[in-house]
């Protein structure tokens, strides 16, 4: 009796397997031939006009250079926190009498940023935070080899953590410095102005943290927007428009030393 | 058609038969729904966990705090950028509240002074002359900044 | 990890000016100097072998079938680099399963399909096809199986096939030419189609990358025929070695011009990047670009085979001179590949600042992994020649 459950066991054990690798080998052979009996109708195309465009003003005016926006980023975004990894940073730019220009950003200004210069020699001096651009032609985009990289319906650069094979080519291409190889997850890394917030109807960390409202986030189809309203009020500049990455972070009070 | 340019081709269409077919089952589903990408990284990318809750969700049980904060110089700072988020937004953030020294190396973050930092409406002060007590919060509520305490 | 934190902060210190705070870590180290390193050679050393073919120059036969397997064993090498660079190898499959149609790195992918399938093997095989069919006859274990099943089932050996092989190798040969080309001009423009970086990003990068990629492969089969007949105790053929020094004199010419109008519409030009570029190239780049690419990868070869060009000293120092010109071009252009690569990196994209490299010995992107991707390919080479060594070869193209 015990013997016979146990091989009936075992029968239907075998059956079953049986079963289950000839079912995944024929979905296997099936599949490639999936995309010929489904219409391309079904897939669904977004329409683009109704989905947000987000962007970024950054009003040079008001940064302190508290490093509040990197901080937050860092805690955000599981950033390691050792000083070689932003997804954004704040760096100073120091024009002296001499016209020497001197640029820190000290652990990307975490901590708040310190004038290194004896205010005697200093002609002038101001904070620039820097973040992905958000290109609207990325050449991160462009070179990613695999299609890990790309931009969302909605306007922002993204990463496929699951998809990264980790080549390096987007972070070479980038113009602004602003992506890095994460050393835990191995895969290119990045602002993605916190698309986990944003579509949650949250603002960016970044944002949220910033005490003097420098930041400021939205959505550059909707008229009535603050960030439309910053680009109308106020003369903005890209970070290297030569370029021609066509950025969607505007920065209004850009001093020509930025790099 | 000789044999050998037969046996050729076959082989190469063999190999192209074989790559487009591998190359059909291993590409991930959402693959190109949008564009040349994985779409269900979209999705990916939204689930991440967060942890600055807004303001709007501080206010919920601390109405006093931020009505006090309204009616001073501090009024545009959120809470957050003091109180750092410890814990991620789906924890109930009444386990373990964040809590501020208030040292003079923390203020100094947006108030030590800054050639960087002038004619940006925030008060540059030199710590070592503006310097009484080792926290700043002993004399100024962080809340309402004007509101000196008593000594 | 600490490791890696650990020499971070190392570079940290050692930041000149100006960096992105994301910038301490050179992301291509030597791995990726390898790589365009291995493929110049390989389209190098087809380029000499179809001089012989193509363009009829008759007396570099003895090289042909020695050029043909020297691309073959290093074509096999070429990606490994590159592979074992990646952060997450495994998923290297899907730069051909889904290949972005505007990546220049994904498309390489199928130029190296390409070249290796359609255009090498192919050549090869033509070539050796009748010498498998005749060979199979007369060995034994597995050399026997091995030229069975290569011929892919086809025995004739009359007259009218070796013709149609013939031909058709012609063709391949005639095909591998611009697809050669094609193999390390596209390498070049891997570097040179980014504009982010302004010393990587110019028109010239493709035809530089060629051009010395042919220095380094006629050096490297110039090397290698006199090893291979030192070791097969054979006398080297000096008409066929001084043709071959010839032609690298030439190409070495070609190269050197091409670099220096790169150079030299970078300094008259003198844009934004200038001058970041001018402390780069005479500070951090000075030994390894001035020392070892030009003066000894290009100005000492080209003096020791021009000297030749007019006065033919002894056979005997020649093939000593030889072979000396052969390492030393070999070693100036893998400078000139680490000048590109390691070289692109050190500067900031903020134009203002440096930041440093340290080449490490173990790792994944160490001295002792570049050491065996060296080394593989001169093994697979000796397996080659073992297996289908082509001075055995009882046919031959006309």
């Amino acid at each position: 009796m015990g013997t016979e459950r146990k091989i009936n066991n075992r029968r239907k054990f075998f059956q079953t397997s049986a079963a289950l690798v000839g079912g995944t080998l024929l979905y296997s052979l099936i599949k490639p031939f999936e995309a010929l009996s489904q219409s391309k109708e079904e897939a669904t195309k977004i329409a683009k006009e109704d989905l947000p465009l987000w962007g970024m003003g950054v009003d040079l005016e008001r940064c302190v250079g508290c490093g509040k926006c990197a901080e937050a980023c860092k805690i955000e975004n599981n950033v390691p926190k050792e000083p070689f990894y932003f997804r954004t940073w704040v760096e100073q730019y120091t024009v002296k009498k001499d016209g020497e220009v001197k640029i820190e950003s000290p652990n990307g200004g975490i901590g708040g940023l310190k004038q290194s210069v004896p205010d005697e020699d200093i002609f002038k001096s101001f904070m620039v935070p820097k973040l992905c651009n958000h290109c609207t032609k990325a050449p991160c985009v462009q070179a990613c080899p695999v299609g890990a990289t790309f931009i969302s319906p909605d306007g922002v650069v993204l990463v496929d953590d699951t998809y990264c094979i980790g080549c390096s080519y987007c972070i070479q291409a980038c113009p602004y410095g602003a992506r890095f190889m994460n050393p835990v997850t191995k895969v290119a890394d990045k602002c993605t102005f916190c698309y986990h917030r944003i579509t949650k109807g949250l603002l960016p960390a970044c944002v949220e943290a910033c005490p003097t409202d420098a930041r400021i986030f939205g959505d550059l189809r909707n008229k009535e927007s603050d960030l439309v309203k910053f680009l109308q009020e106020n003369p903005t500049q890209v970070l290297k428009p030569h370029l021609n990455t066509h950025s969607r972070v505007f920065y209004n009070g850009l001093s020509s030393e930025v790099k | 058609m000789p044999k050998l340019i037969f046996r050729l081709l076959l082989t190469f269409f063999v190999f192209v038969g074989v790559f487009i077919l591998i190359q059909r089952s291993v590409t991930p589903d959402s693959f190109g729904k949008y564009g040349h990408y994985r779409a269900n990284s979209l999705d990916d990318n939204r689930m991440k966990p967060f942890y600055y809750k807004g303001e709007a969700k501080c206010t919920e049980c601390h109405q006093d705090v931020f009505d006090q904060k309204a009616s001073d110089l501090h009024d545009a700072v959120r809470c957050e950028s003091c109180h750092t988020p410890k814990i991620p937004g789906s924890i109930d953030c009444k386990v373990k509240p964040p809590i501020v020294k208030g040292t003079i190396q923390f203020c100094a973050q947006c108030h030590a002074i800054n050639a960087g930092r002038l004619e940006k409406g925030v008060p540059q002060l030199d710590f070592k002359e503006h310097y009484e007590k080792q926290n700043c919060i002993e004399c100024h509520n962080p809340h309402a900044p004007w509101e000196l305490k008593e000594k | 990890m600490e490791e890696h934190y650990k020499h971070l902060y190392e570079a940290l210190s050692q930041v000149d000016g100006y960096i992105y705070p994301n910038e301490i870590d050179l992301h291509w180290g030597l791995m990726i100097v390898l790589y365009p390193y291995i493929t110049g050679l390989v389209a190098g050393a087809f380029i000499l072998a179809s001089l012989e073919r193509v363009f009829n120059v008759k007396v570099l036969k003895p090289t042909y079938g020695l050029a043909l397997l020297t691309a073959l064993a290093f074509l096999l090498v070429a990606t490994l680099p590159l592979v074992s660079h990646l952060q997450h190898p495994l998923r290297a499959y899907e730069i051909f399963m889904t290949p972005n149609p505007t990546s220049a790195m994904a498309i390489f992918g199928f130029v190296y399909l390409w070249y290796l399938m359609v255009v090498l093997l192919l050549e090869i095989w033509f070539d050796y096809r009748l010498d498998f069919v005749l060979w199979s006859k007369k060995s034994k274990g597995f050399k026997k199986y091995f030229y069975r099943i290569i011929t892919l089932g086809i025995h004739d050996t009359d007259a009218k096939s070796a013709k149609l092989d013939d031909r058709l190798g012609y063709f391949i040969t005639v095909l591998g030419i611009p697809s050669a080309f094609l193999l390390h001009g596209y390498v070049g423009f891997i570097f040179g189609s980014i504009k982010a970086n302004p010393w990587w990003s110019t028109v010239l990068m493709p035809v530089i990358f060629l051009f010395s990629a042919m220095v380094s492969g006629i050096a490297l089969v110039m090397v290698i025929y006199m090893v291979v007949s030192w070791v097969r105790k054979v006398e080297i053929d000096m008409p066929c070695l001084d043709t071959i020094a010839k032609y690298l004199f030439y190409i070495l010419i070609i190269d050197f011009a091409l670099e220096s109008l790169d150079q030299i519409h970078r300094i008259y030009e003198a844009e934004e990047s200038f001058d970041i570029i001018k402390v780069l190239v005479s500070g951090k780049l000075n030994i390894t670009l001035f020392i070892m690419q030009v003066l000894l990868g290009t100005v000492i070869p080209l003096l020791i085979i021009g000297i030749f060009q007019v006065y033919k000293p002894d056979e005997k120092i020649r093939k000593a001179a030889y072979f000396f010109v052969g390492i030393i071009v070999l070693i100036g252009i893998f400078f000139m590949r680490w000048n590109v690569v390691i070289g692109g990196q050190l500067f900031s994209k903020s134009l203002s600042g440096f930041t440093s490299f340290k080449a490490v010995y173990s790792g994944m992107e160490g001295y002792l992994m570049a050491a065996v991707w060296l080394i593989l390919p001169l093994l697979i080479l000796t397996f080659l020649l073992w297996l289908m060594p082509p001075w055995k070869k009882l046919t031959t193209h006309e």
